[in-house]
């Protein structure tokens, strides 16, 4: 049951980390074209996993991607794609951004997957018809 | 979910940022033979829209660039050596800008999408 709920959380948590890098990643694409931007992303969520205290629901809190913000889950970085940088100081490369753009798609729709499979599990060991 | 209302947000100042930038080049190049005219350039600058970062265009400048000099001694406006001023519209520029505009547009436009896509994978757990 325990084990269960670990797995609802975590199914959440990579959600909240696809959507908070699909943020990003669109602020990145809206300012390909501004002069002395630069690209932002957040790491992995595997590295996330692995530095932090685990994974909480706090990552979802209001604010956590600002950059000024003190202490939240996730931290945004830049991020450069090789060659991508114009002489205005842009660093935006739009394909690497929409490849960015596919690995958010993917990430999370298999949180959501893992989410729903699980209920379903939870569901079908209550005995009732899905 | 309101990471997702606020992704959106961004996309649409993203689009509509792309819009105006297209808006104008459509402008110069309609005016590229317009005696005096001078290109008009918009630059992007960072804002916020809400809660949401987002992109909008600054101030329009006119491209302080010399004017071409025209052989025409036809035109109303030539001087008394044949030359008139014609506008500082390069089309090569103009079209150059209005594909990228257009291709910026696009992206966001994608990223518009995908977040809505997003969210509507979302709401369907609710579903049963």
């Amino acid at each position: 049951m325990d084990h269960n709920l670990t797995l609802l959380r975590l199914a959440s948590s990579l959600a909240a980390h696809a959507s908070a890098r699909q943020t990003l990643v669109t602020e990145n694409i809206a300012h390909a074209d501004t002069p002395g931007y630069r690209a932002r992303d957040l790491p992995d969520f595997a590295e996330t996993l692995a530095d932090g205290p685990g994974f909480t629901a706090q990552i979802t809190r209001r604010g956590h991607i600002d950059l000024d913000a003190g202490a939240r889950g996730f931290e945004a970085e830049e991020v450069a794609a090789f060659g991508a940088e114009t002489p205005n100081g842009n660093s935006v490369s739009l394909e690497d951004q929409m490849i960015r753009g596919a690995d958010i798609r993917q990430n999370h729709d298999l949180a959501l997957g893992v989410y729903r499979k699980t209920m379903d599990i939870l569901r079908a060991s209550l005995g009732r018809q899905r | 979910m309101n990471e997702i209302t606020r992704t959106m947000a961004t996309a649409a100042s993203g689009m509509a940022a792309q819009a105006a930038r297209l808006r104008l080049s459509s402008e110069n190049i309609a005016n590229a033979d317009t005696p005096g005219y001078r290109r008009k350039l918009v630059s992007f600058e960072e804002t916020m829209a809400g809660d949401a970062r987002a992109v909008a265009t600054g101030p329009v400048r006119l491209d302080e660039a010399e004017l071409a000099r025209v052989h025409d001694p036809n035109h109303p406006l030539a001087g008394a050596d044949g030359y008139y001023d014609s506008s500082n519209v390069n089309m090569m520029v103009e079209i150059a800008d209005a594909r990228e505009a257009n291709r910026s547009y696009e992206a966001n436009l994608r990223m518009f999408e995908q977040a809505r896509q997003m969210a509507g994978s979302l709401l369907d757990l609710l579903r049963r």
